[in-house]
């Protein structure tokens, strides 16, 4: 009983995780960026929608509104600071997000996130749903339902739009791409505004399960960042499954071992993993 | 040719012992300077154990380029196991010394060996992870080490016997430390195993072609450079008295590259310069605001973009491009 409990609850963290996950591996498809800041912009997206609720909008409303805003933010940042460093060594990019991720945090910080802010879950999505003695909060579904619902309409976008070519063009030989005619900078604009947006709407669909405060990201980006190696750096359908793999683990090793513990048996895994597999679940991880 | 290679080391390790003989002066006329204001010699220590902190992260990140994003993982470790240790074995400096040594080589050789094989973008999230696990081990034995609330209460370090308890003590043994380190960095620098580090910066993968066992190469980088880290933190926490988890947080980590970068990625002086200067101006900056790390976020995304080599590393590409020309001169009269 505990066991199939542990693994919807799993189901659920793995959804949230795969949602938040998406981005990263967009990111770094496109622009071979590893996004230290997504976690920030995680947090950034979970305290505007609380602030939203706060103030009276209705959930659904927020839920849209948040990720544009900070979506928007992400093409700003693109715009006004990634894009200064387009062309230089891996290093500076990876130091750049950092600073990022301390800059993001930092104006969090001030804007009332040193305080754990909670999120009321929605009424309609209050109470438990039961099944065969199982019994999981409505919301929790909900999110997991949300989070594969948007992941399916990123994939199928990704497959079948003309900005989905362009990024899967960019994302198989950036140079190649440039060459037969795609705009690398409006596309990078775009990409890092998509994969903020997505960062932050699960921020906010999460902010009534984790609730919200500046480094609330914190925690979901070292997932992610396992997620992304265990699934290899740039697969998506590795993404994928990673994201359910990593949510299960920490489950059940929450449920077996208690909390912190986890994280370091989640640690130890993806080590042995990367001593044997170093490019992830289907061998197609960049390795650079 | 040789003649000018050789000419060429002799210039630059002069350089270096200048640079020693700069810091070490500087560092020995603070006391004086600051006599009667025991602030200022407590925040002094405190800038020389960021200074040991961040010219560890320069052995690795300077030396093979590789980039890591938990170095507070190393200085969090062995500010809990020489604290805990001097809680339970011996309070004597040496001693402790010597097992955190150990258990930090022991330690980072086991995760460095798994590390150190992967390249670039995973080394980097690993390494962020890794500071991560070490933050969570604090919470997992929080009985023994005190969790949330930071070790606490560890005895006053001794030598031999003799208590260590004035802080001119501590600022001279502190600054000896650094000292030693900057002098082993500078001798590292220009030594066999140096010269085959800074080849795998360049191009690893030439390195590999022309016979060197890169991965070796790179472990020894880690585990010096987990090991320094490690020291720091031990000086720390004797100094101290006390550590807590935040010690092992990523803004820790986040400071510590800060350091680094501010300064410029493998100068060895650099480093140091930028841990002093920082640690100096986050005292002053964070007694007039709280919104600090504002500041600290932008001046770091600011020198990335517009001076990758840090502020020291500018200096130091004028000053080579001075001193190249004098062996010319030379030569010619």
């Amino acid at each position: 009983m505990l066991a199939l409990s542990l693994v919807l609850n799993g189901i659920v963290l793995g959804s949230v995780l795969l949602l938040f996950s998406l981005g990263l591996t967009l990111i770094y498809g496109v622009g071979r960026i590893v996004n230290f800041a997504h976690g920030a912009l995680f947090s950034a997206g979970a305290m505007a929608g609380v602030w939203l609720v706060a103030s009276g909008v209705p959930f659904g409303v927020a839920l849209v509104v948040a990720p544009v805003a900070v979506g928007l933010i992400g093409v700003l940042i693109d715009w006004a600071i990634l894009a200064r460093i387009r062309d230089r060594p891996m290093v500076d990019s990876l130091l750049l997000t950092f600073g990022l991720a301390l800059l993001i945090t930092g104006i969090l910080y001030e804007l009332g996130g040193r305080n754990v802010q909670i999120m009321p879950v929605p009424q309609v999505l209050g109470g438990v749903i039961s099944l065969g003695g199982i019994s999981l909060p409505t919301y929790r579904v909900f999110v997991s339902v949300l989070a594969i619902a948007l992941t399916i309409a990123l994939i199928l976008f990704l497959k079948n739009s003309k900005w989905g070519l362009r990024v899967r063009a960019a994302n198989d030989d950036p140079e190649m791409g440039a060459c037969i005619g795609i705009d690398r900078e409006r596309l990078m604009h775009s990409v890092v505004g998509v994969s903020a947006a997505l960062a932050a709407a699960s921020g906010v669909a999460a902010a009534p399960i984790f609730t919200a405060h500046a480094v609330v990201g914190d925690k979901i980006l070292i997932l992610a960042f396992m997620t992304v190696i265990l699934g290899g750096l740039g697969s998506l359908r590795g993404a994928v499954v990673a994201a359910y793999a990593v949510g299960l683990i920490l489950v059940f090793g929450e449920g077996y071992f208690g909390g912190q513990l986890a994280l370091m048996l989640l640690f130890i895994v993806v080590m042995a993993m990367l001593i044997n597999w170093p490019r992830g679940f289907f061998g197609e991880g960049r390795t650079e | 040719m040789i003649a000018t290679t050789l000419s060429e080391r002799r210039v630059r390790s002069r350089g270096g012992l200048v640079g020693l003989a700069v810091i070490a002066a500087t560092g020995l006329c603070l006391p004086f300077a600051s006599a009667g204001q025991p602030f200022l010699l407590m925040l002094a220590s405190h800038a020389l154990i960021a200074a040991i902190l961040a010219l560890s992260l320069d052995m690795l990140t300077g030396n093979t380029g590789l980039l890591s994003f938990g170095h507070a993982a190393w200085y969090g470790f062995g500010a809990y196991v020489a604290g805990l240790l001097s809680k339970s074995v011996s309070s004597d400096i040496a001693v402790l010394i010597l097992l955190t040594l150990a258990a930090t080589l022991l330690v980072s050789g086991a995760v460095g060996a798994i590390l150190v094989r992967q390249v670039g973008k995973t080394f980097a999230i690993l390494t962020l992870a890794l500071s991560q696990i070490m933050f969570a081990l604090v919470f997992v034995f929080s009985d023994i080490t005190g969790g949330e609330d930071g070790l606490q209460g560890i005895p006053m370090a001794t030598f031999f016997g003799a208590q260590i308890v004035s802080p001119a003590t501590w600022y001279a043994i502190l600054l000896g430390a650094l000292l030693l380190a900057l002098a082993g960095a500078l001798h590292i620098r220009h030594a066999p195993l140096g010269r085959a580090w800074l080849a795998i910066r360049e191009n690893s993968e030439r390195a590999r072609f022309i016979g060197m066992n890169v991965t070796l190469l790179k472990l020894i980088s880690y585990m010096i450079s987990a090991s320094l880290a490690s020291l720091a933190g031990l000086l720390f926490v004797l100094f101290n008295g006390a550590t807590s988890p935040d010690l092992l947080h990523w803004l820790e980590s986040g400071k510590v590259l800060m350091y680094v970068v501010l300064g410029g990625v493998g100068t060895i002086f650099g480093p140091v310069i930028g841990a002093v200067v920082f640690t100096l101006a986050e005292h002053y900056v964070s007694s007039f605001t709280d919104a600090w790390l504002i500041y600290f976020g932008a001046l770091f995304v600011l020198i990335v973009i517009v001076a990758p080599g840090g502020l020291f590393g500018g200096a130091a590409r004028i000053a080579t491009r001075l001193s190249a020309r004098k062996p010319g001169r030379r030569a010619a009269q």
